[in-house]
C-alpha cells in the first residue's frame, strides 16, 4: 500500500538526465545559500568594507581601476609611513585587486554600471559559491557516493570557519584564496590520478592564481610535496605521480616567480626547499625505474641503496652549505613561528602582538565547525578503508591543517576545506548506509558468513575486512536518519546564529541594543576620518598606532606614520615610543615626523574593549625592543604587578603620552571626583591629565576616536610647558627662568 | 709577594678585614679581586667582601647576583638562573684574562648576605646589581646600580650579557662560550647507535606493526583529537591542568571562551573521540553485523551514546560561551 508513492519517489531520482538535474539545481541552491548568509552586514547596517586590511584592499583596488595595471604594478605609495613611503605595488599580493578589477571592466563592458566599492564588497560572497563547487568536485574525486559531494559543498557554503573571513565587506585576501586552495587541490588529485600532464598545468595555473592572491600559499607548496614524499615511502611511486608533480612543480614555480613580492623566493628561501628537493628524488626515483628495466634484480638492489644514500646525502650536504653560505635564507619568522612556538614571542613581538596570531582554544574549533569537528575524524578513518593515492592526500592535509590551526587561530581557514569534505564521507557513509530501503534477508547472509568468514583478509582495516551486510530493521535506520537529520539541521542553526553575531560585525561601525531592545549604531570611527577628511590640510600626517593605518588611508585619505602592513618594525617602536613617553621626550619625535595629528582610540565611556589603553603594552613592548634603555616595560606596573589606570597608576603611565590624550578633560563629563574608566572599572583621579605640547582637536560622539592637534613651537620661544603653564595663570616660578629656550632634542 | 698576600688575606678572613681593605685603593681592590675571579668566577662574596668590592670610588664596574640557593627559599628562578650566570662570569673572566674590561662578577646569597639583603630591601631574589665605576675612564655620572629586570623568566647567558654589553660601553665584551657537552654527546651517540641495533634486530616484527594501516588510522585520529581540542594552546600558553573554583573545589572547565584548562581538553578530546567512535561503529561496524538482534542492539547503543555525548558536549559549550541558544535534550 505504501509502497506505491515510496516507489514514485525512489524512481524519480532513477534516471541519469534526471539526477543530473537535481544535482544542478541542489548545487544552485547551495551557491544561493552560501552567498545569501554573508550578506548579513549589509542588510544590517550598510555596504561597507569592514575591519583594517579590507581598507588597504579596497584603496588599492580603486588606484588600480583609476590607474591601469601598469602603474598599480609600480605603485609608490609616499601617503603611508612617512616618511619612508611604501613600495606598494612590489609588496602586496595583487590577485584580489585584478580578480575586482577585472569584475568591474567586464560589468562595465557588458553597460552594468556598477560601483566599485559594490564589487568589493561582494567579492567574498560570490567567490563563496564557487568555494562550495570547488568543494563538490574535490569530493567526488574521493568516494564513489553521489551525495558526499553535495554534503561537502553544503559544508564548505555554511561553515563559520570559513564564513569568518569572507562575509560581504570583508575584502581581504583570504575571500578568493579559499576557492583557489581548494580547487588547486582538486585539480592535483585530478592531475595526480590520471598522471596527466594537462590537469598538472591547470593545477599550476592556478597555483600561480594563489601565490599572487595570498601569502598563505606557501601552505601549498609544503603540502604536495608532503604528499609525494608520503606516496613515495609507502611505494606507491609511479608515473602519474611523476608527471603530475614535475609538472606541477615547474610550471607552478615559474608562475610564482612572477609576482614581484615573492620574486625569487622559490629558489631562496627554507619553506620552499621541501619542493624542490621533491622535484629532484622524483628525478632520481624516475632514473632508478629506467635502471631496473635494465638490470636483473640483484645487483639492482645493491646499485639502489648505495645509489639513493648518495645523493640523499649530497642532498642534505648540499642544503647545509647552502644554507649556511647564505644563498638560502633560513625561515622566515612568520613562518618559523609555526613550528616553534615560543619563537615569535621572544624574538617577534609584532607577530606575537597579532591576535590572529594566537593559539587556539578548544571553544573555538567548536564555535567554528560544531559537529563537523567529530565527524572530522570519522571521514579520515573511512579515509583509511580504500587508502588510494587521494585518500592518502586527505589523511596528510588533516594532520597538517589541524597541527597549524591548533597554532594559530588564523589557520582554522585553512583547515576548514579538509574537515568539510571529511565530514562529508562520513555523513554520506552513514546516509547511504541507514537510507537504503533494501533490507538484507537475515538467513542468506548467515550462510554467506560461513563461507566467507575463514577467507582471511588481504589489507586494509581489520574493520572492514567482513563483507557489508545492510541494515536489518527499518526503525533502526528510522532512528539513524532522523538523528542525523536533527544534527544537521541544529548545524545549519549554528552556523546562521555564529554568522549573525560574530561575524558579521563591520567593526567600523558597532552596533549595541538600548534597554527598550531597538539597536543603537555607533559609529565614532566614520565620524573621526570624515572630520580629518573635511578639516585638515591635504597632506596632514597622522599619528596613530599601526592597527588604524589603512582605515586613515582608506577612510580620511591622509598620509600616515605606520600601518598595518608591519614592514618596518623600527619604524613602529619609534611611534611606541612617541605613544609611551612624555611629552617633552614624544614632541622632538613628533616634530622630526612632521605629525600634525595625533589620533588615539579610547574606550572608557563606552566599555568599548579593542581601545589603544587596553594594546599599550604592545607599544612599550615593541618600543622596549629597540629602545630598551629608554622605554620599560616595568615601568607600567605598579610595584605589586599590577597595571593601574586610576590613581595608583605609575608615574611612567601618568606621564605617558598615551594616558594623558586618553584622560585628557575626561573628568569634565562627570561631577567632580566621580570620573570613572568604564572599561577598566577604575575611578580616575580628581585632576585630569594637562597637555602642553597638544591640543585637543576633535573627539567624537562617544569619545571611541580623540584626535590632538600638535602645536607649532611656541611663538615667543618658550618651552610649550611654561607657554601652557603661563596660559593657565600660574605664576612663573624662579627656576623657569633661568632654563635657556628648549632646544629640538636629536637622538 | 702576590702569594703572600693572598694567603696572608685568606688566613685572616674576610670579616675580620673589613677596616683594613676599605682603606685599599680601588685599584688595588680590583687586582685583588681580579685574580681571585680568575681562579674561580663568579666570586662568592660575603657581607664585608661585598661592601668593599662595591664602595664608592671604584674605577672598575661589579656585577653582583644577589641570589637564595638554599632550599629552604624554594627560589625556583635562581636555581634556574645560576648555571647560566656561572657562565657567563666564568667565560667574561676567563675571556678578559688581564683585566681590560675592568668588570668583577661576584653572587652574594642570601645565606651569606642577609644583612645586605635587609638594607637593600629586596624581598625577592633573585636581583642582578651593575654598579658602574665612578672613578677612571669608565666613570658614569650616578653611581647608583643598575637592576636587571627579571621579569620574564629566567634568562639565558646572552641575553644577560647583551645587557651588560650596553651599560659597559667602549670596552672588550668577551663572549659566552658555552662548553661542549660531551656527555650530551656521548649518550646520544651511545642512544643512536643501540636504537639502530635494536631496530635492526627487531626488524621483522617491527615491519607488520609499520605496514599496519589500522595502527597508522589510530596514530592519526589520536593526533588530530589532541589538535583539534586545543592541545597545542596547552603547550604554548602552559595552561593550568586544574584550577580552584575559590570554595575549596575543583573547577573543571575555566571560564571564558578563550580560556581552558589541560583536564578540559582531555574532556574534551575524549568526548570527541566517543562521538567519532560512535560515528565509525555505525558506518562501518554495525551493517556488517550477520545477526540481525545483535545488529539492532549495536545500533540502538551508539545511538544513543552518541545522542548523549554530543547533548553533554554541547551543554558544556554552552557554559563557555554564555549565551549561546542551542541544545539537545537530555543535558538541556
Amino acid at each position: 500500500m505504501s509502497a506505491d508513492p515510496l516507489q514514485v519517489l525512489a524512481s524519480a531520482g532513477k534516471g541519469k538526465n534526471t539526477r543530473g538535474l537535481l544535482r544542478v539545481i541542489i548545487l544552485a541552491l547551495i551557491v544561493a545559500a552560501a552567498t545569501a548568509s554573508r550578506l548579513f552586514s549589509v542588510i544590517r547596517f550598510e555596504s561597507i568594507i569592514h575591519e583594517f586590511d579590507p581598507w588597504f584592499n579596497f584603496r588599492a583596488t580603486k588606484y588600480l581601476v583609476a590607474n591601469g595595471f601598469y602603474n598599480f604594478w609600480d605603485w609608490f605609495d609616499d601617503r603611508t609611513w612617512h616618511p619612508l613611503g611604501r613600495v606598494t605595488g612590489g609588496t602586496l599580493y595583487p590577485g584580489l585587486m585584478v580578480t575586482s578589477g577585472v569584475i568591474y571592466h567586464a560589468l562595465r563592458a557588458l553597460t552594468i554600471p556598477v560601483d566599485i566599492r559594490n564589487v568589493c564588497v561582494l567579492l567574498a560572497p560570490g567567490f563563496s559559491g564557487l568555494t562550495a563547487i570547488a568543494a563538490y568536485l574535490l569530493t567526488n574525486e574521493m568516494t564513489p557516493s553521489p551525495s558526499a559531494g553535495l554534503l561537502a559543498a553544503l559544508f564548505m557554503g555554511i561553515a563559520p570557519g570559513y564564513i569568518s573571513r569572507s562575509v560581504a565587506g570583508s575584502y581581504d585576501n583570504e575571500a578568493i584564496a579559499i576557492f583557489l586552495l581548494v580547487f588547486t587541490f582538486y585539480l592535483w588529485i585530478k592531475a595526480l590520478k590520471q598522471g596527466s600532464m594537462l590537469w598538472g598545468a591547470l593545477c599550476a595555473l592556478f597555483y600561480g592564481y594563489m601565490v599572487a592572491s595570498w601569502g598563505g600559499y606557501a601552505f601549498i607548496t609544503c603540502l604536495l610535496p608532503l604528499h609525494s614524499f608520503v606516496l613515495v615511502c609507502m611505494g606507491r611511486y609511479s608515473t602519474r605521480l611523476y608527471v603530475s608533480y614535475t609538472t606541477w612543480y615547474a610550471l607552478g614555480t615559474l608562475a610564482s616567480m612572477q609576482i614581484p613580492f615573492v620574486g625569487f623566493l622559490p629558489v631562496k628561501t627554507s619553506e620552499h626547499m621541501p619542493a624542490l628537493g621533491i622535484f629532484g628524488f622524483l628525478q632520481l626515483l624516475a632514473f632508478l625505474d629506467y635502471v631496473r628495466s635494465a638490470i636483473p634484480s640483484r645487483q639492482f638492489q645493491t646499485f639502489l641503496w648505495i645509489f639513493a644514500g648518495a645523493a640523499f646525502g649530497l642532498g642534505l650536504l648540499g642544503l647545509v652549505v647552502a644554507t649556511s653560505a647564505g644563498f638560502v635564507a633560513p625561515w622566515s619568522g612568520r613562518f618559523y613561528s609555526l613550528f616553534d612556538t615560543g619563537y615569535a614571542k621572544i624574538h617577534i613581538p609584532i607577530i606575537a602582538s597579532v591576535s590572529e596570531h594566537q593559539p587556539t582554544a578548544w571553544p573555538a574549533f567548536f564555535f567554528d565547525l560544531n559537529m563537523l569537528i567529530w565527524l572530522f575524524p570519522v571521514g579520515v578513518y573511512l579515509c583509511f578503508q580504500q587508502l588510494a593515492d587521494e585518500h592518502v592526500f586527505i589523511v596528510v592535509y588533516a594532520l597538517f591543517g589541524s597541527y597549524f590551526a591548533g597554532v594559530m587561530v588564523r589557520l582554522m581557514l585553512t583547515l576548514t576545506p579538509v574537515v568539510c569534505v571529511a565530514a562529508a564521507i562520513a555523513v554520506s557513509a552513514l546516509l547511504d548506509t541507514y537510507l537504503s530501503t533494501k533490507s538484507p534477508d537475515p538467513e542468506e547472509n548467515q550462510a554467506v558468513e560461513g563461507a566467507e568468514g575463514k577467507k582471511g583478509a588481504k589489507s586494509g582495516l581489520k574493520a572492514t575486512n567482513k563483507p557489508m551486510v545492510g541494515v536489518y530493521a527499518t526503525w533502526g535506520k528510522g532512528v539513524v536518519v532522523s538523528a542525523l537529520a536533527v544534527y544537521l539541521l541544529l548545524f545549519v542553526l549554528h552556523c546562521t546564529w555564529v554568522t549573525s553575531n560574530a561575524y558579521s560585525s563591520p567593526s567600523v561601525v558597532l552596533a549595541s541594543r538600548l534597554p527598550d531592545g531597538s539597536q543603537h549604531i555607533i559609529d565614532d570611527y566614520r565620524e573621526a576620518y570624515q572630520w580629518l577628511r573635511q578639516n585638515t590640510r591635504e597632506d596632514a600626517k597622522i599619528m596613530s598606532w599601526w592597527d588604524y593605518g589603512y582605515q586613515i588611508g582608506g577612510m580620511a585619505d591622509r598620509p600616515t606614520l605606520v600601518d598595518n602592513n608591519t614592514w618596518n618594525n623600527t619604524h613602529i617602536a619609534t611611534v611606541g615610543k612617541a605613544m609611551s613617553s612624555s611629552e617633552e621626550v614624544s614632541y622632538p619625535i613628533m616634530r622630526q615626523h612632521e605629525v600634525d595629528y595625533v589620533l588615539v582610540v579610547f574606550g572608557g565611556l563606552l566599555g568599548y574593549s579593542g581601545d589603544d589603553i587596553n594594546k599599550f603594552l604592545w607599544m612599550v613592548r615593541i618600543a622596549e625592543g629597540i629602545w630598551p634603555d629608554e622605554v620599560s616595560e616595568r615601568a607600567f606596573f605598579t610595584p605589586r604587578g599590577e597595571y593601574r589606570v586610576d590613581g595608583e597608576a605609575t608615574e611612567t603611565m601618568k606621564n605617558s603620552l598615551m594616558y594623558k590624550m586618553s584622560y585628557y578633560n575626561y573628568n569634565n563629563l562627570f561631577p567632580a571626583g566621580q570620573a570613572v574608566d568604564r572599561m577598566r572599572g577604575a575611578r580616575l583621579p580628581d585632576v585630569g591629565p594637562t597637555l602642553s605640547t597638544l591640543e585637543e582637536a576633535f573627539t567624537s560622539e562617544n569619545w571611541i576616536i580623540r584626535i590632538y592637534k600638535v602645536k607649532d613651537l611656541d611663538n615667543l620661544g618658550r618651552d610649550h610647558s611654561s607657554a601652557a603653564a603661563f596660559e593657565r595663570g600660574n605664576k612663573k616660578k624662579k627656576v623657569t627662568k633661568k632654563r635657556g629656550p628648549r632646544v629640538l632634542r636629536l637622538d | 709577594m702576590r702569594l703572600l698576600t693572598l694567603l696572608s688575606l685568606s688566613l685572616l678572613g674576610f670579616g675580620s678585614s673589613t677596616l683594613a681593605a676599605t682603606k685599599r685603593a680601588p685599584e688595588e681592590r680590583f687586582r685583588h679581586y681580579h685574580s681571585k675571579a680568575l681562579s674561580s668566577a663568579p666570586i662568592k662574596l660575603l657581607d664585608a667582601s661585598y661592601r668593599e668590592l662595591t664602595s664608592a670610588p671604584r674605577d672598575y664596574s661589579v656585577a653582583v647576583l644577589l641570589t637564595a640557593m638554599d632550599s629552604r627559599y624554594g627560589c625556583q628562578l635562581c636555581r634556574e638562573f645560576q648555571p647560566e650566570w656561572e657562565l657567563l662570569a666564568r667565560s667574561w673572566t676567563g675571556g678578559d684574562k688581564k683585566g681590560e674590561s675592568r668588570t668583577v662578577f661576584g653572587t652574594l646569597d642570601f645565606g651569606d648576605g642577609r644583612e645586605i639583603f635587609m638594607s637593600l630591601g629586596l624581598q625577592t631574589a633573585p636581583v642582578l646589581y651593575l654598579f658602574p665605576a665612578t672613578i677612571g675612564p669608565h666613570a658614569v655620572a650616578s653611581p647608583e646600580p643598575i637592576r636587571y629586570d627579571f621579569t620574564s623568566g629566567s634568562q639565558a647567558a646572552e641575553l644577560v650579557h647583551s645587557w651588560l654589553a650596553r651599560h659597559l660601553p667602549d670596552r672588550p665584551h668577551p663572549p659566552v662560550k658555552r662548553p661542549i657537552n660531551w656527555m650530551r654527546w656521548i649518550s646520544s651517540l651511545v642512544l643512536l647507535s643501540g636504537g639502530l641495533t635494536a631496530s635492526y634486530a627487531a626488524w621483522p616484527y617491527v615491519l607488520p606493526v609499520i605496514q599496519n594501516r589500522t595502527v597508522w588510522a589510530a596514530v592519526t585520529l589520536v593526533c588530530i583529537l589532541l589538535f583539534t581540542s586545543g592541545h597545542m594552546y596547552n603547550q604554548i600558553r602552559n595552561v593550568p591542568y586544574v584550577a580552584g573554583d575559590g570554595k575549596g573545589g575543583i573547577s573543571y572547565f575555566a571560564s571564558g571562551f578563550q580560556s581552558q584548562y589541560g583536564l578540559e581538553t582531555q574532556i574534551v578530546a575524549t568526548m570527541y573521540g566517543i562521538l567519532a567512535l560512535c560515528g565509525i561503529n555505525l558506518a562501518i561496524k554495525v551493517p556488517r553485523m550477520t545477526d540481525p538482534k545483535t545488529q539492532s542492539v549495536a545500533l540502538f547503543a551508539w545511538s544513543g551514546v552518541l545522542l548523549v555525548v554530543y547533548s553533554l558536549l554541547l551543554s558544556i559549550f554552552r557554559g563557555k560561551n554564555q549565551g549561546y541558544p542551542y541544545s539537545l535534550p537530555p543535558f538541556m
